[in-house]
């Protein structure tokens, strides 16, 4: 990977997952970048909301589709010190969902938690 | 202001890669600058010399082609997501041992670092997904 140049300050990215973790290659693109700009030392929060909540979930049977786990790429997220792992509170009720069903502890946050996120992110990603 | 833009659909079975084309020629046109394109998952086919469009109807390809070497824009496809494609610049066609290569010129391969450097480097990014 490229070096970045020197000038550059660290950005604040807020990437919000909303894909479902198979249906399409979404939700591991939004991982993908959240783990970059980690590995370049920005500063990173996530928030899953609509079908991207399931990507959370435990006990994926990634194999059986031939594809590769979403969850255990969700938990490499603190490794890489992703700051800031949410998920919408609407999204965790509509898929009548309870956190202790997620692969990692979570901070659940509201709507009007998330537009403060978006509103103070330098960067906003929606995938 | 200064923008990248991230082209995230194929050019023909989302409007992704058009609508970014034509938000291009906008931003231009109003002055402002583009720092990069970054052409990820399906948008890297943005990038295959290989399109023949029927007659009437848009070569996006090409047509991002002739943006880019008459602005010199930095376009970038990613690579993991231009290798699955079977879209290969010549050194990659090499290294992978292929038999051609359809990287259309004004276009580069690199990694997704290229796409957070663009980030700290833009007033905006804007993303076209589907």
């Amino acid at each position: 990977m490229p070096a970045m140049s020197q000038s550059q300050s660290p950005c604040s990215y807020l990437i919000i997952a909303r894909s479902s973790p198979y249906g399409s290659q979404q939700a591991r693109a939004a991982l993908d970048i959240a783990l970059t700009a980690a590995a370049f030392e920005q500063s990173v929060s996530i928030v899953f909301m609509d079908a991207g909540v399931l990507q959370l979930l435990k006990n994926q049977q990634a194999d059986a589709a031939g594809m590769k786990n979403i969850g255990k790429v969700i938990t490499a997220l603190e490794l890489y010190e992703v700051n800031s792992i949410m998920v919408h509170q609407e999204a965790v009720d509509k898929y009548d969902l309870d956190p202790s069903q997620f692969v990692q502890s979570v901070d659940v946050v509201t709507s009007e938690e998330i537009k403060t996120l978006i509103a103070g992110a330098d960067q906003v990603m929606v995938l | 202001m200064k923008f990248s833009i991230v082209i995230h659909g194929a050019p023909w079975s989302s409007s992704a890669s058009h609508s970014a084309l034509r938000y291009a020629e906008a931003l231009l046109e109003c002055g402002h600058e583009i720092v990069r394109l970054f052409f990820y998952q399906d948008g890297a086919s943005s990038g295959s010399s290989l399109c023949v469009p029927p007659q009437d109807e848009i070569n996006i390809p090409e047509q991002w082609q002739v943006l880019i070497n008459k602005h010199g824009i930095d376009a970038v496809v990613c690579a993991a997501s231009a290798l699955k494609r079977g879209i290969l610049d010549a050194a990659e066609a090499d290294r992978y041992e292929k038999n051609a290569h359809n990287l259309l010129p004004g276009f580069a391969v690199s990694g997704l670092g290229q796409l957070i450097d663009a980030a700290g480097q833009s007033d905006r990014v804007v993303s076209f997904v589907q």
